[in-house]
């Protein structure tokens, strides 16, 4: 790599071969104004607006700085009398054709035009055509929807013919290179709203926003480049890498794939955490039917200060909500749906009226069955938000009902009134039930676990052995085994971290003896056994072609002594032979002939008889 | 047709594709043939049409014009030759039978043919 | 062997009715028995298009000028068969109406030079055999049998050729420049977009000598190493597509196209891309994008084409007149082209003579020649009573040179100097009933459509100094305007991206430069002195001259003259609309045009206006 140097605004510069002027004069604190121009983009010369004076071999002439090679030796001033003349005229035309744009009304103040100087034709055209969103479209993400037609004054962008197209794959990229917010993404299918209710996000982000370090991932079923390799099966992948290009640490790898590790523990904490029940299977909710139905979590994701709006909590369309609903149960305690509680809803409801009412100030209607405010402080904080207005409506929220308006009225029936109510309100929260992951039987038979009717994993016992379940070694936190909330989490989660820590403390387990074995001569790869262990134990050795008991995992429970066909498990020290043994035993028993006394022994001491024994 | 591998082949194309345009160039040589309708009547155009064939075989730089009738009937069909800046020869009852030999004479030999020569113009 | 015809019949100007003459010919030989003797070639354009269509009749030499189908039957008898020429066929002289029966005598021919155009008109374009008869192919032959590419390079350098495209970039310079590029790929491009408004040097040249465009491509190809030319042809010229096609035919047959060409082991063919006829195109880097199947739209020119031009790879381009010179110097040497012409511009150059002169046509001229030579001789001076006021050159991006300026020689640099630019070779003739400000506003106008769009100056920029000129000669001018209009212009003008752009204000800054009055009177006086912009004038009857014949009435499209023999007539101010037909057809010069503001209309029941006296100032 060779180096140049060159001038600009008088100051010398070297720098390595193969820049533009732009990015030299960038990378030093030179200001050029440019609209045209994105780095991650090829440069195109369209706005004119980085126009510089070049001085090469003592000509002078004006060149886009975006464009023109940083050459040895040139001269460059980027803000001459002449440039700024002709900028002034640029923005002069720009502001003319564009009038309501903020950038191109503030560029256009910067050299001193405050009102287009050219009549004005169309007051809403935002659209100074500088082709970023055309060249996003087509060289980085490939869609090919976006392309000029026409020419001259005709010049217009948009896709083919000006029609809808099912090439347009909604990624966004050209709203988002876009300098003048001319174009907007209309989301015509019910569907992809719903999946992102809260504005999109961008295929490559940060996951949790408070996480150290703050890593971003990328999303590969949105980037761009992900789906080309995926539709080439592979065999292409050249699309956009804007991130790769950007990225000055060299930090994105597109090579990099999911690993599995295999780790040898001495315990197993299962905290697979629970789902958000889908609140479209309860229509009467219109989950989905208006932007402003929002669940509990989309509402905490709305109310986070790293969230879409920085915290507010606002409309789909960017107003501030006057009325605000929150119906509790949706999903719990329902026959339809779970039939328990998820134990959290109620708090985190009254919480979500809290913010409300603090952050807007709108009326809020807690549509509620019960109020089970049980913890340490919550009875108390249920009072302060009555105390703050909440209007709390004792009855179960019935039905939404998406108004032409686009309002929203929840109706129920008030309990305590024995009267139906209604209410119309801008938005409405849904404090929907959790549930079990949908994967939980997986996770369960790969660990051993049972599961209780709930669909969440069972514990050993449910008041003596919370955190423990009946594969040895392997314990629960959290709400992996029941609906909990955090207080109750981390308690759980505390107790699981002791028990798996005092397993491995010892260093060593203790197994009960009375363990099976398989007599390996007579064992004939059946695997009946190992299909129906409960503990897992049974492992089958393709070597040896038997299949083997682990001594550790097994409970001697004896379901496979009993099943197994070919009577080659016994369980040991509870062999067939003991067994009988102790029958012969009973028997041998001789019968003692005692008078009728004062004590007589009662029948069930009595060894059976003979005929007796027969009668059974 | 063959592809043309040289320039000495491109060179003997054109010479015999000078024909074609034979019109077109410049030639020190032009035949009038007198084509009134006496001249016609005599069979001129048969002279004419061997005069044509007999240059193409020859490959004879000449224009061959055609002209109305010059008040001699009777010496019909009427041939002129003249070339460059010799003197304009008028040969009478030219017969198809006569064109060859007015050709190799006059024409390549620069002989006139005297005993049909009916009238010369300096 | 081919056979021989006694007289050839050269019918030019296929865009007419020539072809039903051409049928109409060959019945009427068929019928009177002469198809053996007489031969009809349809040739390209002799370039004299008022007179068309043309007949040349050799051996003879005849010339007929504006042949009717109704005509044929009398040429065949009197020409073809007696030999006698038709004297009301042949063309007269328009001042003296003298007769001239030989093409080489007729002025419009006899002051021009025709090299590139040397064939054109003369041998039927479709036959490469003519071709060759005519000395065609004979240069590629000595260039591929006996010289190196350096030494074709230094040939052309020698030449002094410079680009026919209108920039004037010194073709051996190119050729060089592309020879030496690293890279084993490089392409030569034949640039056939020809766009100006009124020009059509290059659709001429392909039609009437598709062969000459090949062999300077096929020449080109060797001298910097390359197996693959283009021709961008714009798909509206469907006959110089459908010849150039055959063209390539024919030389693949003959050997002069395709592998190994002349037998000399050189590789070379070349394709046709049609263009969609954006005058953008013609642009070089635009052009390259369309030849690549993309959007014809410029690219910013920091590395020449020569270095990265077509798929990035280096590429001569040059106009096809460029190409089509290039036989000649080979045949007769780099000296003999550079004899001609200026110091610094050699060699010849086509022009499209157009407007307001007696002789439009296609010519070509040797370089350094007047513009008054070329206005006046070749194209016969103006129509009666007018007056040259200036010459458009360089087409919708040139500019317009002044008639006290008609003395200048026609090179690059000249023309560049007086404002406007060479060109591909259009040329406006504009007499005093032209108005300088419409004439800005129709090329505006043009090139507001044909610019891409791309660059927001060329873009913008244009429409709005399209909308100061709709103003001024609608009447609507504003003092200032001409102060933005040249602001506008010279921000164009510096920061446009392309060729264009760049040079899209130059109607407008050599008209503001040369007629920079007649602006001022547009706005000041609302007045349009050359009577063009109708909304600034009003006709008027001149009483004192005015001899009541009454053709004006007759020819007032609107009744809106009346008037009793022999008296004055007057004009119905209400009922006109401006459209000079009464001015023109007027003997007497009694019809005159005065700013609107004179006249009152409707006054004096409609019919009496102010005497003429107080309005003449």
């Amino acid at each position: 790599m060779s180096w140049v140097t060159l001038t600009i605004d008088g100051q010398t510069i070297q720098v390595e071969e193969g820049k533009t002027v732009l990015e030299v004069a960038r990378e030093n604190g030179i200001h050029i104004p440019t609209l045209c121009y994105h780095p991650a983009l090829e440069p195109y010369g369209a706005c004119r607006l980085c126009v510089v004076e070049i001085i090469r071999k003592g000509w002078s002439s004006l060149h886009t700085a975006c464009t023109h090679p940083a050459w040895d030796g040139l001269e460059v001033k980027t803000n001459s009398p002449l440039v700024r003349d002709v900028r002034k005229t640029i923005m002069g035309l720009l502001l003319s054709r564009c009038p309501n744009v903020p950038i191109i009304q503030e560029l256009a103040a910067e050299y001193g035009i405050t009102a287009p100087p050219f009549p004005v034709e169309d007051p809403t055209e935002n659209c100074i055509l500088c082709g970023l969103c055309v060249r996003v479209c087509n060289d980085m993400v490939q869609a090919h929807v976006l392309n000029f037609s026409g020419r001259g004054v005709k010049r217009q962008v948009g896709p083919p013919f000006m029609e809808k197209t099912r090439q347009c794959i909604g990624c966004g990229a050209c709203t988002s290179v876009c300098p003048t917010g001319a174009i907007e993404i209309v989301l015509e299918e019910a569907g992809v709203y719903q999946a992102k209710p809260l504005g999109p996000t961008a295929a490559i982000y940060v996951p949790t926003l408070q996480a150290v370090p703050r890593v971003p991932v990328i999303d590969t079923d949105s980037c761009i480049r992900f789906r080309q390799q995926d539709r080439t099966n592979g065999a292409i992948a050249d699309a956009c890498g804007a991130c790769q290009m950007l990225c000055e640490a060299n930090a994105i790898d597109f090579d990099q794939e999911d690993e599995f590790l295999d780790l040898d523990v001495g315990a197993i904490v299962v905290a697979t955490g629970f789902e958000m029940w889908d609140a479209t299977k309860l229509s009467q909710y219109s989950y989905g039917k208006s932007p402003n139905i929002i669940t509990g979590l989309e509402f905490e994701r709305l109310s986070n200060a790293g969230g879409p709006t920085g915290g507010e909590i606002l409309l789909a369309d960017g107003r501030k909500p006057e009325r605000v609903a929150v119906i509790h149960c949706v999903g719990s305690r329902d026959h339809n749906a779970h039939e328990y509680c998820s134990r959290i809803c109620c708090m985190y409801s009254l919480k979500q009226a809290h913010l409300v009412r603090d952050k807007t100030g709108a009326e809020v209607y807690e549509f509620y069955m019960d109020m089970r405010a049980f913890g340490k402080g919550y009875e108390e904080f249920y009072e302060r938000v009555q105390e703050e207005g909440v209007v709390m409506v004792r009855g179960r929220g019935a039905e939404v009902e998406v108004l032409p308006s686009g309002k929203l009225r929840v109706t129920g029936e008030d309990a305590n009134l024995g009267k139906l109510v209604a209410a119309d309100v801008d938005m409405v929260v849904l404090s929907t039930a959790i549930e079990a992951p949908h994967d939980a039987s997986e996770v369960a038979s790969l660990f051993g676990l049972g599961r209780t009717p709930d669909g969440f994993f069972a514990e050993a016992h449910p008041k003596l052995r919370p955190v423990e379940t009946n594969t040895d070694g392997v314990f629960l936190a959290g709400c992996a085994q029941g609906p909990k909330d955090v207080p109750d989490t981390v308690a759980h989660a505390g107790a699981a971290a002791s028990m798996a820590l005092a397993l491995l403390g010892k260093g060593e387990v203790t197994i009960s003896p009375a363990i099976a074995y398989v007599d390996e001569q007579f064992c004939s790869a059946c695997k009946t056994c190992i299909s129906l262990c409960p503990y897992t134990a049974i492992g089958f050795v393709e070597a040896d072609n038997v299949a083997r008991v682990n001594e550790a995992l097994c409970k001697g429970c004896g379901t496979c002594v009993a099943t197994c066909p070919a009577g080659a498990i016994t369980a040991r020290h509870f062999t067939d032979a003991q067994i009988l043994a102790q029958i012969e035993g009973l028997f041998r028993i001789p019968v003692i002939e005692i008078p009728n006394t004062q004590y007589p022994i009662p029948d069930t001491q009595l060894p059976p008889t003979k005929e007796s024994n027969h009668e059974r | 047709m063959p592809k043309i591998q040289s320039l000495e082949e491109l060179r003997t194309l054109r010479a015999q594709l000078k024909q074609d345009i034979k019109a077109r160039t410049e030639t020190s040589t032009t035949i009038t043939v007198g084509m009134g309708t006496c001249g016609i009547a005599a069979g001129a155009r048969e002279v004419m049409q061997v005069f044509l064939d007999e240059l193409a075989t020859r490959a004879i730089d000449a224009h061959v014009v055609t002209t109305g009738c010059i008040g001699m009937c009777s010496k019909e069909p009427l041939v002129d030759i003249q070339q460059s800046d010799g003197p304009r020869i008028t040969y009478g009852n030219v017969h198809p039978t006569m064109v060859p030999r007015i050709i190799e004479e006059h024409l390549i030999h620069g002989n006139t043919v005297q005993q049909w020569v009916v009238g010369q113009l300096a | 062997m081919a056979e021989l015809y006694r007289a050839d019949v050269l019918v030019s100007c296929l865009h007419g009715r020539s072809p039903e003459l051409v049928s109409a010919l060959k019945q009427e030989l068929d019928r009177r028995g002469l198809a053996g003797e007489v031969k009809v070639v349809e040739t390209g354009c002799r370039g004299f298009c008022t007179m068309g269509p043309v007949l040349t009749i050799q051996p003879n030499g005849i010339f007929y000028t504006d042949v009717q189908l109704a005509d044929v039957p009398e040429i065949v008898e009197e020409t073809l068969v007696k030999g006698r020429a038709v004297q009301r066929l042949l063309y007269k002289e328009p001042a003296t109406r003298k007769v001239i029966p030989n093409y080489d005598a007729i002025p419009f021919y006899s002051k021009q030079m025709r090299i590139v155009l040397r064939n054109c008109g003369m041998i039927d374009p479709q036959s490469i055999d003519e071709y060759i008869a005519v000395g065609g192919y004979e240069a590629l032959g000595k260039v591929l049998s006996s010289m190196t590419p350096e030494q074709v390079i230094a040939e052309v350098q020698k030449s002094g050729l410079r680009g026919r495209g209108g920039a004037g970039f010194a073709t051996g310079r190119k050729w060089e420049h592309t020879r030496k590029a690293a890279g084993e790929v490089k392409y030569v491009i034949a640039n056939g977009d020809e766009g100006d408004p009124g020009a059509f040097m290059d659709r001429a040249l392909m039609e009437g000598d598709p062969y000459a465009v090949l062999e300077g491509l096929t020449i080109g190809g060797f001298a910097v190493g390359t197996q693959q030319g283009y021709i961008y042809v714009r798909d509206e010229y469907p006959l110089a597509v459908q010849n150039l096609r055959s063209a390539i035919d024919r030389a693949h047959e003959y050997g002069l196209l395709g592998s190994d060409v002349l037998g000399s082991g050189f590789d070379f063919d070349i394709r046709i891309v049609r263009g969609a006829g954006a005058f953008v195109c013609g642009e070089s880097s635009a052009l390259m994008q369309s030849l690549e199947g993309k959007v014809g739209e410029p690219r910013a020119k920091h590395v020449h084409a020569t270095d990265r031009g077509l798929w990035d790879r280096p590429s001569c381009l040059n106009n096809v007149e460029t190409w089509a010179n290039i036989p000649p110097i080979m045949n007769k040497g780099g000296e003999w082209f550079a004899s001609i012409g200026t110091e610094r511009s050699k060699g010849t150059k086509a022009f499209c003579l157009v407007g307001k002169v007696r002789n439009p046509g296609l010519i070509e001229v040797p370089m350094g020649i007047t513009l008054r030579e070329i206005v006046d001789d070749i194209g016969g001076g103006p129509p009666k009573g007018r007056e040259i006021k200036a010459v458009q050159t360089g087409g919708p991006s040139g500019g317009c040179i002044p008639a006290s300026m008609l003395d200048l020689p026609v090179d690059y640099e000249s023309l560049t100097e007086a404002g406007s630019m060479m060109g591909s070779g259009g040329m406006i003739v504009m007499d005093d009933r032209t108005c300088m400000v419409d004439i800005a506003r129709y090329f505006i106008d043009f090139l507001k459509d044909e610019s891409c769009g791309k660059c927001s100056t060329c873009r913008e920029g244009i429409k709005r100094m399209l909308e100061i000129l709709t103003n001024i000669s609608a009447g609507l001018g504003k003092p200032g305007d001409i102060e933005v209009l040249e602001s506008l212009a010279k921000t164009v003008q510096l920061a446009s991206l392309c060729g264009l752009g760049k040079s899209a204000p130059n109607p407008v800054l050599s008209t503001l430069h040369y007629f920079r009055e007649e602006y001022e009177k547009h706005i000041a006086e609302q007045f349009c002195p050359a009577g063009v912009c109708r909304a600034l004038i009003a006709y008027q009857v001149v009483a004192e001259k005015c001899k009541g014949c009454g053709l004006c009435i007759k020819a007032c499209p609107q009744e809106g003259i009346s008037g009793t023999a022999r008296q004055p007539h007057a004009i119905d101010q209400v009922k006109c609309i401006q459209c000079g037909a009464c001015f023109e057809v007027c003997r007497l010069d009694a019809i005159q045009v005065v700013p609107r503001s004179a006249v009152t209309v409707g006054s004096n029941g409609g019919n009496g206006y102010k005497p003429v006296r107080e309005v003449v100032r």
